[in-house]
């Protein structure tokens, strides 16, 4: 089994979460990954056979560029973060990362984030992985 | 004399009979009408005890009987290659294409990032449904059902220019369905197809949008267009002329980085401005004073429909139309929500209405946001009595100007005509991007047409005639529309039906 087999069948592995959640516009959940999509992120992962990596944020977040920074800042530096893939909206209160599945599994990346972000108290809900283009797979936590 | 006697005796019989036969007439006639009058007394006290205390009449809105379970979305990673808007619902400019009688009406309208001119040297960067700003209008009746189909295809690139914002998740939301919008109005990705069906439920005139965050600015930049849902039985009234107008703000600032457009300035969406509501551009149908430069046409004593929707995304309009009262006003677009001799309409955004007004005499009747700082923005327009228009522009819903096929086939395939191919081909007006239609049945036969129809690019393979007519066209194929063989036939009964018309008795509408 490949290691990229390995990674999309860990993340369908783990429970799908968070899909009834959504009440109106801008809280469903892809239109929180639609806040930090960023398609030249995308593009160039994709083309690395990296893949990027979709959360929400839950805890106590302050809008403003300061927090984003900091988040941005915390991620970037998790094991398994592709450098200056991250992307934060505090307003949408969610995050993406790009990341090497054969190097480091999501699992992993995952828990580094948290990891990393409970420093401000900040933890990390999974929802989907884009592995290829045009392919967000549903994912959720263990 | 006796026979003359004889002679008007005889006469006096006929007449004799023919007074019985008429006084057996009105008897029966009589007979009938007391029969008539029973009748129509006994329907009178059923109505009546209908309407009594106690028996409401029919609700036409009996939420019970609405169709309010629509299957799922589906979401795939199929990316749609043909039209970027199909349909035989759609409508492309202001004038309205007749109603499309299917009552499943499919619709394709995916999302793109091109340039598109706002006002004379504005080229705007502009996000899209079906490729233009505003989108197509959909036309339909209550209990149609519309299967939609979107592809998210903003990270196509634009030939030659390669301004256009960077490739987004978008969505689609119809105001015009009743939805799940977690199920129907996810976002989508670049690349990603999203497809659902509902059924249009109440009569009015409705906005869709992208509904992805941040809403307001996926609006601003001109992801809108509008749905007119007539009422099951159709208007109460009869109009010559009917058209679309959509009122939106634009909120452009010249690009910081100094790019051009074919030497003209580019201009991309002022987020500042957007946030404050200080739009620098407010227009009808998407451009600045447009329809004053291209009024719409009517002639005296005409009555014209128009159904308005005010996009905004944040200004109100207070819709007007100087030199004529408008007689009816039905708010939303339903006629149940109906004023009588209105001067102006307000509509916040998102709001809409129908409104029928009388063209009392020669002259330009002037289309206005009564808003003067919105009008002094470009929300205004003109229909005038005096436009010189192409025979095609004088056709309209009540009165065709050019002749219209008959058989259901080849009405389906005139629809299907003007809403896929006419960006390429022409009816009787010569070559285009392709040939023209006209007098295709007499160069080709149905089944060469069949065969160039379902699988062109095979054609092109093995066919001498396809590569002659490949190499005569510079090269540009004709693309592969995944025609079904019931369409195709469709198609080629229409072509038939245009080479059985007088010379330049055929035209297509519907393309602006």
């Amino acid at each position: 089994m490949s290691a990229r087999a390995r990674a999309v069948l860990g993340a369908a592995g783990l429970l799908l979460a968070f899909q009834g959640a959504a009440a109106a516009c801008g809280i469903c959940v892809e239109d929180k990954i639609a806040a930090v999509y960023d398609h030249a992120i995308v593009t160039q992962a994709l083309g690395r056979k990296h893949h990027v990596a979709f959360f929400l944020i839950d805890g106590p977040l302050v809008p403003g560029a300061g927090m984003r920074r900091a988040i941005e800042a915390l991620a970037g530096s998790a094991h398994g973060v592709d450098k200056g893939s991250v992307r934060v909206s505090v307003e949408a209160a969610s995050l993406s990362v790009a990341f090497d599945p054969q190097r480091v599994p999501f699992a992993t990346v995952h828990r580094e984030l948290d990891r990393k972000l409970s420093s401000k108290k900040l933890s990390l809900l999974p929802t989907r992985v884009m592995d290829q283009t045009a392919g967000l797979r549903a994912i959720g936590r263990q | 004399m006796q026979p003359q006697a004889q002679s008007g005796i005889g006469i006096i019989s006929r007449v004799n009979e023919t007074t019985r036969y008429t006084l057996i007439q009105e008897d029966s006639m009589t007979t009938t009408n007391s029969l008539a009058r029973l009748l129509a007394f006994s329907a009178a006290a059923l109505i009546l005890g209908a309407c009594s205390p106690g028996t409401p009449p029919a609700d036409p809105y009996d939420q019970s009987k609405m169709d309010l379970k629509p299957p799922p979305a589906k979401v795939s990673s199929e990316r749609h290659k043909g039209a970027f808007a199909e349909g035989g619902s759609l409508s492309m400019g202001a004038e309205l294409k007749p109603l499309d009688p299917a009552p499943v009406k499919t619709v394709r309208l995916d999302t793109t990032h091109k340039i598109i001119e706002i006002a004379p040297g504005v080229k705007f960067s502009a996000w899209t449904f079906g490729d233009q700003v505003p989108g197509p209008t959909i036309r339909a009746r209550v209990g149609d059902k519309i299967r939609f189909s979107m592809t998210n295809r903003s990270d196509e690139p634009v030939p030659g220019v390669q301004l256009t914002a960077a490739p987004m998740m978008h969505s689609m939301d119809f105001h015009a369905a009743m939805v799940s919008p977690q199920d129907k109005y996810r976002s989508i990705a670049p690349g990603q197809t999203i497809e659902f069906d509902f059924t249009l439920n109440y009569p009015g005139i409705f906005m869709y949008h992208c509904g992805t965050p941040m809403i307001l600015e996926h609006i601003a930049a001109g992801m809108y267009g509008a749905v007119i849902v007539e009422p099951r039985n159709g208007y109460p009234t009869k109009v010559n002329r009917e058209y679309v107008i959509v009122q939106s703000e634009f909120y452009a600032k010249l690009d910081p980085g100094g790019r051009k457009v074919d030497g003209a300035p580019l201009y991309v969406l002022d987020g500042d401005r957007l946030r404050t509501s200080q739009p620098s551009h407010t227009v009808f149908n998407g451009v600045h004073n447009g329809m004053v430069k291209k009024p719409l046409p009517a002639k005296p004593g005409e009555r014209v429909r128009l159904h308005v929707l005010n996009v905004g995304p944040s200004k109100t309009s207070s819709f007007h139309v100087v030199g004529t009262i408008l007689d009816r006003v039905w708010f939303e677009g339903n006629p149940d929500n109906q004023f009588r001799g209105m001067q102006t309409v307000l509509l916040g955004s998102s709001n809409s209405a129908t409104v029928e007004f009388m063209i009392p005499e020669a002259g330009a009747y002037i289309m206005v946001d009564h808003h003067f700082a919105n009008a002094s923005q470009g929300a205004i327009g003109l229909i005038s009595t005096d436009v010189k228009v192409e025979t095609k522009d004088l056709e309209h819903h009540n009165i065709p100007a050019s002749a219209t096929p008959t058989d259901p086939d080849a009405v389906q395939g005139k629809l299907n005509f003007e809403s896929k191919c006419l960006a390429c081909h022409s009816v009787g007006e010569g070559k285009k991007l392709g040939p023209d239609v006209a007098g295709v049945t007499r160069r080709r036969s149905d089944e060469w047409l069949a065969r160039w129809l379902k699988e062109p690019e095979k054609m092109l393979e093995t066919d001498p005639d396809a590569k002659a007519m490949l190499k005569e066209y510079n090269n540009v194929p004709m693309p592969n529309q995944s025609l079904g063989d019931a369409e195709i036939q469709q198609y080629i009964r229409y072509f038939h039906w245009i080479d059985a018309q007088p010379a330049g008795a055929a035209k297509a509408g519907g393309a602006h």
